[in-house]
C-alpha cells in the first residue's frame, strides 16, 4: 500500500471526524461542569420525573449550542425509546402565532400517525396542542419543544409562549420548552406575564478557551492506533503533528485564528482547510499546511486591494495615516498633498508627482473604498476641499505594505517609525 | 379475617331474603355477554362442576363472625405500596394449584370483535323499545339487588360464565398457606405471592408485623432458584379460593358500574366498563406490575344483575396506598388500557373530579332518552373504530385529528405500548420529592396567605348568584404576575360547585376565557356562545345569539337559566381600537335578565381608567387588588409545600424569598428558584455518585 492511499484513507478519517459534531464534542461531554451533561440532567429528569421544565440555550453563534443539543437528545431517544417527542421550530419561519401553532400540530400529527388538516383555525389548533398534551402526559411521553432563533419568538403579543408555558403549569402534561439563541438577553424580550411562567433555567455556552482550543486540535488531529491504518503510519503521524503542535509558531496561527473569531464552528472550519492542504506525497500534517488555511480562512479583502495600488496610491495612504497619527482629526485631499510634498521635501524620494496626478491617484482610492469621505455632505464641492477618512487600519496597512512587490523603502521606514 | 366485619355482614346475611323479594327471581343465571370469548382450553381443564350460583355457607360466615383480629398492615408513604392482608393459600404442589406465571393472554382483534358483537344487539333493542314508546328503561343511581347494595361508580365482580363459578364455597377468609387454618392470630401477606401467614406458623416466628415489604420464606427460596414444597392441606379439606384469587387467574371479571336500568321486562341490568387483570393485556404482566394491579379498560358491556357477585374495591394509588381494612377485595388500578391500540395511559385525577361534578349536576332520574342517545352514538363510534381497526384507514374515518370534529379519533392512539418501568419502581428520595412539590404544576392542598382575597371572591360571587337579578356585576381584579390571581379564583369556583354538590348553593355555570389563548378578541363570542350551548357558529352570529339572550333573557330550556359566571383572563388582550368588545361584555350584566358575572383578570391597575368612561363606569366599581407576596408570605407559601421533606434548610428558604421579595413578590419565581436549588444539589450528588462508581470500578 502506497503512501498516497494511507494518506487518502487518513484524510477521509479527519475529514469525517470534522463533520461529526458527535466526535467534536464528546471530550465535552463527560465533565460535571459541561453543558452536555448539565443540559442532559434537565432534560432526563424532566422525562423521568414527569415535570415541567424550560430552557434557554444562550450563546454567540458557532459555539454549538444547537449540536449539544442535538447529541442530547438524541442520547435521550435513545436511551428512553417511544417516551420523547421532539418538535422543532425556527424563529425565522415560525414566527408568526399562527403558523408557528400550524406547524406544532402538523408535527405532532406526524409524529403520532394522526390525520392533520391545513385548514384549520388557530383556536382549534391551540385547543388540539393542549389536548395532545394532556394526552402524552398520561401516556408518560414527554413533548420536547425546540425554538430556534427564540429571540423572535418574543415578538408581539407572544401568544405563542403564553400557550406553551400556561399548558406547562398543568399537573398532567409533560413538557419541555427549550429556547435556543444568540441574544444573551432573550429572556428579558419577554413580557411580564410570560417571564413569570418560565422557569428561568438558562445555560450559557461561551466560546472555549485557548487550552480548550489546544485539547479540541489534538482530540480531533491525532489519528486513532486501533484504526485500519498501519501502526508506524499512526506513530509517526501523530509525532509530527505533536511536534507541531508544540511550536511557537503553531501557536500564534491559533492565536491569530481565535483573535478574530474564537468560536468552535471557525475552529473547525480552520482544521478543514488544514486537513485539505495537506500534501498527500509525503502524507503527513506540516505547520505550511495550517499557515495556508489561516490566509485562505482569513481573506482579507482591503490587503488584496491593495495589492495592485500604484506606488503614488501607496504614498497617498501613508500620508493620510501620518496624518491621523498626529490626531489631525479633519483632512482633505490638500492637506495630504501638503504631507506629501514635506515628505518629499525631506526624503528626496524619486517618485513626485504632479498635483493633477495626485488627485487622480486619490480619486483612485475613493472608488477603490479604501478611503472615503467623512459625511455626505458638500456634493457641490469639488473632491479636493471635502474631508476625507482612511478605511484601513495600520495593521492592514502595515501588512499589505510589508507583501507589495516592489514598496519602496522609504515608505516601510516612514511606517515602521511612526509605530 | 381479611375482612372487616362490617362488610361481611352487610352483604352476606341479607342475600338468602332479599333473593325472594326480586320480582323474576331467573332460576338459571344468566351469563354475561362478554367473557365468552376468552380462549377456552386454559380455563376449562381448571372448571370444577359446581354450577350454584352464590354459595355462601352459614359456617363460613360464623367463621368469619367471630374471628377478625386487626389485619396487620404496614403503611408505606409511597403511593404504589401494599396492603398488607391475610390470604389464602394460592400456590400449593397439589393438582389444582394456580399456575401462576400465567402465560400473557393478549385480547386479540378477534376477541375485541366478538365482544362488540355481543353488545350491539342490546343496544338495538332499546334503540326498537323506544321507538315503540310502549315501555321505557328506568335508570337508577342506586340499586338494592340480591342483598347488596350497588351504586353507580360501584366495582363489582361478574361472573365469567356459568361454570365458572366453581368452588363449592365462596370464601371471605383467608386460611394460612402453613397450617391451613384461619383462627384469630395475626396473619401477615407476602407481597409476592399474596399468600397469607400466621405469624406463628412462619419460620422463624414473627413477633409482629414488620415495616415495609415482606417476602415469605417460599418465594424467597424460589427466587433463588430453589424447588419449593409448600405444605399440603390437610386431609378431607379442599383448598378454597377467594374470589380475589379467581379474578388474578381471569376465573371472574371485574367490572366498573357506569349506569344501571331495569328493563321494560323486569330484569334489572347494568352498563359495566371492564377492569383487565396484567396477563390479558398485549404487554403481558410486567415486572413492576403489582400483584393486585388492574387495568381500566376502554370496553364497555351491558351485563344483567344476577351475574353479580359482589363487591370489590378499585382504588386508585393514593387511596390504595391508605387502604386500611377493606379487605381482600382491594385492587389498585392506575392506568387504562386500550383493548384497540394495546397501549397504556395513566388515568387522570382531574378526569375524575370533573366526571363527578356533571354527575351531580344531572338529577337523578336520567331520562332514557338522554342514555339511549349516548348508546346510539357509542354504537356509531364503535363501528368507526372497527372499520379503522379492519380496513385500515377507510374513507369514511378519515378526520383530521386536530380539527375539532376527529379529535375523539386520534388521541386515542397515543399511548405507551409498555408501561416504562422507571415511573414505577422509582423511589424518589427527599430531594425529588422536594421537587416535585414545588413544581408550578403541583396544585397545594391549601391556599396560604390569599384567605382575605379568597373571602372577597366568594362573597362576591355567592352574592350574585343568590340575588334573583344580579345587576352589572362585575369585579376587576389586578396584581403583578405570579401572586395567585388565577388560582383564588379557580379555588373559589372548586369551593362552590362543593356548595352546589351538597345543595346549599343554586347551581350556574362557569365559563374561563383566557385573552391571550384567543386568536383575535372578536373570538370571545364564540368561545362564549360555545361554552354556553354547545353550538358553534361564527363570531358575528355568537354576538347576535348572545345580545338577544342576555337583554332578552331567556324562555324555558332547562338549565339555560342558571346564572352565568365569566372569568377572562388577562383581560388587558381585549382591548381592540374601538373597545367595542370589552363593552359589549361588560354591557351584558347591566341587562335586567342577562343573570351574568363578569371577572376580568388583568397585569395592570389602571386598566379601567386607561378605558373609555363608559367602559370604566361599568367595570372599576368593584376591584380587588393582588398585592405582591412579601417574603413571609412566600416563606409561608414555600414551607407549606415543603410540609413533611426534610430537603431545605429554614435559612434557604427565607433567603430565596426575600430575594425575590425584594425584586418582584411572584411566587412563581420564588418556587421555581428553589426547585432550581434542589435540581443543582441533586445534579451535584448524582455525578457525583457517577464518579465514585466510575473510580471504583
Amino acid at each position: 500500500m502506497g503512501r498516497e492511499n494511507l494518506a487518502g484513507e487518513a484524510l477521509i478519517l479527519l475529514r469525517s471526524r470534522l463533520c461529526n459534531p458527535k466526535f467534536v464534542f464528546s471530550p465535552f461531554s463527560d465533565s460535571a461542569d459541561s453543558n452536555y451533561s448539565k443540559l442532559k440532567f434537565i432534560l432526563s429528569s424532566s422525562v423521568t420525573e414527569a415535570c415541567n421544565n424550560s430552557v434557554l440555550l444562550l450563546g454567540p453563534r458557532g459555539c454549538g449550542k444547537n449540536a449539544v443539543l442535538e447529541l442530547v437528545i438524541e442520547d435521550l431517544l435513545k436511551e428512553y425509546p417511544d417516551m420523547i417527542s421532539v418538535i422543532k421550530l425556527n424563529g425565522l419561519l415560525h414566527s408568526d402565532d399562527n403558523c408557528a401553532v400550524k406547524e406544532i400540530a402538523r408535527q405532532l400529527c406526524v409524529e403520532h400517525q394522526l390525520l392533520f388538516s391545513k385548514m384549520v383555525s388557530f383556536d382549534d389548533n391551540t385547543q388540539f396542542m393542549i389536548g395532545m398534551l394532556r394526552e402524552c402526559g398520561l401516556a408518560h411521553k414527554t413533548v420536547m419543544f425546540v425554538l430556534d432563533e427564540f429571540d423572535l419568538f418574543a415578538q408581539g403579543k407572544q401568544r405563542l409562549l403564553y400557550c406553551l408555558l400556561d399548558a406547562m403549569q398543568s399537573v398532567t402534561s409533560q413538557a419541555v420548552v427549550i429556547g435556543v439563541s444568540c441574544r444573551l438577553d432573550a429572556d428579558q424580550l419577554l413580557e411580564k406575564r410570560v417571564r413569570s411562567r418560565f422557569s428561568h433555567r438558562k445555560l450559557l455556552f461561551l466560546p472555549p478557551s485557548k487550552e480548550d482550543l489546544q485539547r479540541l486540535i489534538k482530540h480531533i488531529l491525532v489519528l486513532p492506533t486501533d484504526s485500519s491504518l498501519p501502526h508506524d503510519y499512526v506513530v509517526e503521524f501523530n509525532a509530527k503533528l505533536l511536534n507541531i503542535l508544540a511550536k511557537e509558531r503553531f501557536k500564534q496561527i491559533i492565536d491569530t485564528l481565535s483573535n478574530s473569531d474564537s468560536t468552535c464552528s471557525n475552529l473547525l472550519r480552520f482544521l478543514f482547510s488544514a486537513v485539505c492542504h495537506m500534501d498527500l506525497k509525503s502524507g503527513f500534517l506540516l505547520i505550511e499546511n495550517f499557515k495556508a488555511a489561516l490566509s485562505s480562512i482569513q481573506r482579507q479583502p482591503k490587503l488584496e486591494g491593495l495589492k495592485d495600488c500604484s506606488i503614488l496610491e501607496l504614498y497617498m495612504l501613508v500620508c493620510m495615516w501620518r496624518l491621523e497619527v498626529r490626531e489631525q482629526d479633519s483632512y482633505n485631499f490638500n492637506s495630504v498633498m501638503k504631507e506629501y510634498r514635506s515628505i518629499h521635501d525631506s526624503f528626496q524620494t524619486s517618485d513626485y508627482y504632479a498635483r493633477n496626478v495626485c488627485l487622480r491617484a486619490f480619486e483612485h482610492l475613493l472608488e477603490r473604498e479604501l478611503i472615503s469621505f467623512m459625511d455626505h455632505r458638500g456634493h457641490n464641492q469639488s473632491t479636493e476641499f471635502r474631508p476625507a477618512k482612511l478605511l484601513i487600519s495600520y495593521h492592514e496597512l502595515y501588512q499589505g505594505l510589508k507583501s507589495y512587490r516592489s514598496c519602496p523603502a522609504i515608505l516601510q521606514k516612514l511606517i515602521d517609525r511612526e509605530r | 379475617m381479611a375482612e372487616t366485619p362490617k362488610k361481611a355482614t352487610r352483604s352476606l346475611p341479607k342475600s338468602k331474603q332479599s333473593r325472594h323479594q326480586n320480582p323474576t327471581p331467573s332460576p338459571s343465571t344468566p351469563i354475561p355477554p362478554t367473557p365468552q370469548s376468552l380462549a377456552p382450553p386454559r380455563r376449562s381443564s381448571r372448571l370444577i362442576s359446581s354450577p350454584e350460583p352464590l354459595p355462601s355457607p352459614r359456617s363460613s360466615r360464623q367463621a368469619l363472625l367471630i374471628s377478625n383480629p386487626k389485619t396487620p398492615k404496614k403503611s408505606i408513604d409511597q403511593s404504589p405500596s401494599f396492603a398488607k392482608n391475610v390470604k389464602n393459600p394460592k400456590r400449593k404442589a397439589g393438582t389444582d394449584s394456580i399456575d401462576c406465571a400465567l402465560s400473557p393472554v393478549s385480547p386479540d382483534r378477534y376477541e375485541v370483535e366478538k365482544r362488540k358483537k355481543c353488545i350491539e344487539p342490546k343496544t338495538r333493542v332499546s334503540g326498537k323499545l323506544k321507538s315503540e314508546g310502549k315501555k321505557k328503561r328506568v335508570y337508577y343511581r342506586k340499586v338494592v339487588y340480591d342483598g347488596g347494595e350497588f351504586a353507580v361508580g360501584d366495582d363489582v365482580y361478574v361472573k365469567r360464565r356459568e361454570e365458572a363459578s366453581s368452588d363449592e364455597e365462596d370464601p371471605e377468609v383467608e386460611e394460612c398457606k402453613v397450617c391451613y387454618k384461619a383462627g384469630k392470630a395475626v396473619m401477615i401477606e407476602c407481597d409476592d405471592c399474596l399468600g397469607g401467614f400466621h405469624l406463628k406458623c412462619l419460620k422463624p416466628p414473627l413477633k409482629e408485623v414488620p415495616e415495609g415489604d415482606w417476602i415469605c420464606g417460599f418465594c424467597e427460596a424460589r427466587k433463588s432458584g430453589k424447588e419449593v414444597v409448600f405444605p399440603k392441606p390437610p386431609k378431607g379439606k379442599k383448598r378454597v379460593r377467594t374470589l380475589r384469587e379467581k379474578l388474578l387467574s381471569s376465573d371472574l371479571w371485574a367490572t366498573h358500574i357506569e349506569s344501571m336500568w331495569k328493563e321494560v321486562n323486569g330484569s334489572y341490568w347494568f352498563r359495566g366498563r371492564w377492569y383487565i387483570i396484567p396477563e390479558e393485556t398485549a404487554a403481558g404482566r410486567q415486572p413492576h406490575n403489582l400483584r393486585r394491579e388492574l387495568y381500566r379498560a376502554n370496553d364497555f358491556a351491558d351485563i344483567e344483575m344476577e351475574s353479580i357477585l359482589r363487591h370489590c374495591y378499585v382504588m386508585n394509588p393514593k387511596e390504595f396506598g391508605s387502604a386500611k381494612n377493606e379487605g381482600d377485595d382491594v385492587f389498585l388500578c392506575e392506568y387504562e388500557y386500550d383493548i384497540h391500540w394495546h397501549s397504556f395511559k395513566r388515568l387522570a385525577e382531574i378526569d375524575n373530579d370533573e366526571e363527578d361534578g356533571e354527575e351531580a349536576d344531572s338529577d337523578e332520574d336520567w331520562k332514557s332518552c338522554q342514555d339511549s342517545d349516548s348508546d346510539a352514538e357509542e354504537v356509531e363510534y364503535e363501528e368507526e373504530n372497527r372499520n379503522r381497526l379492519f380496513t385500515g384507514l377507510s374513507k369514511v374515518s378519515q378526520l383530521a385529528a386536530n380539527s375539532r370534529k376527529g379529535r375523539t379519533f386520534g388521541l386515542q392512539k397515543i399511548g405507551m405500548k409498555r408501561i416504562p418501568g422507571l415511573v414505577r419502581s422509582h423511589k424518589q428520595t427527599e430531594l425529588e420529592r422536594a421537587k416535585a412539590t414545588l413544581l408550578l404544576a403541583t396544585l397545594p392542598k391549601s391556599l396560604p396567605c390569599r384567605n382575605k382575597e379568597v373571602e372577597e371572591i366568594t362573597s362576591f360571587i355567592k352574592g350574585a348568584i343568590c340575588d334573583d337579578q344580579c345587576l352589572g356585576r362585575c369585579l376587576y381584579i389586578h396584581g403583578v404576575p405570579g401572586t395567585g390571581k388565577t388560582m383564588s379564583v379557580l379555588a373559589v369556583m372548586r369551593n362552590l360547585k362543593s356548595e352546589v354538590d351538597a345543595g346549599r348553593v343554586k347551581p350556574y355555570c362557569f365559563v374561563e376565557i383566557n385573552g391571550l389563548k384567543l386568536a383575535s378578541p372578536d373570538n370571545i363570542y364564540r368561545v362564549i356562545y360555545e361554552a354556553l350551548s354547545g353550538h358553534r357558529v361564527n363570531s358575528k352570529k355568537a354576538l347576535q345569539l348572545l345580545n338577544e339572550r342576555f337583554s332578552n333573557g331567556i324562555k324555558g330550556g332547562k338549565g339555560d337559566n342558571r346564572p352565568c359566571i365569566l372569568l377572562i383572563d388577562e383581560l388587558d388582550l381585549l382591548v381592540t381600537r374601538n373597545q367595542s368588545v370589552l363593552y359589549n361584555i361588560l354591557d351584558w350584566p347591566t341587562k335586567p335578565h342577562s343573570k351574568l358575572v363578569v371577572i376580568g383578570i388583568a397585569n395592570t391597575m389602571d386598566l379601567p381608567e386607561k378605558l373609555l368612561p363608559r367602559i370604566s363606569s361599568r367595570m372599576g366599581i368593584q376591584r380587588l387588588c393582588f398585592g405582591p407576596y412579601n417574603y413571609q408570605q412566600l416563606q409561608e407559601i414555600i414551607s407549606t409545600r415543603l410540609k413533611g421533606i426534610d430537603a431545605f434548610e429554614k435559612q434557604a428558604i427565607e433567603f430565596a424569598s426575600r430575594k425575590v421579595a425584594a425584586v418582584s413578590g411572584d411566587a412563581r419565581r420564588a418556587l421555581e428558584i428553589c426547585r432550581r436549588a434542589a435540581e443543582l444539589t441533586d445534579y451535584r450528588i448524582k455525578k457525583s455518585a457517577s464518579l465514585l462508581n466510575v473510580a471504583s470500578s
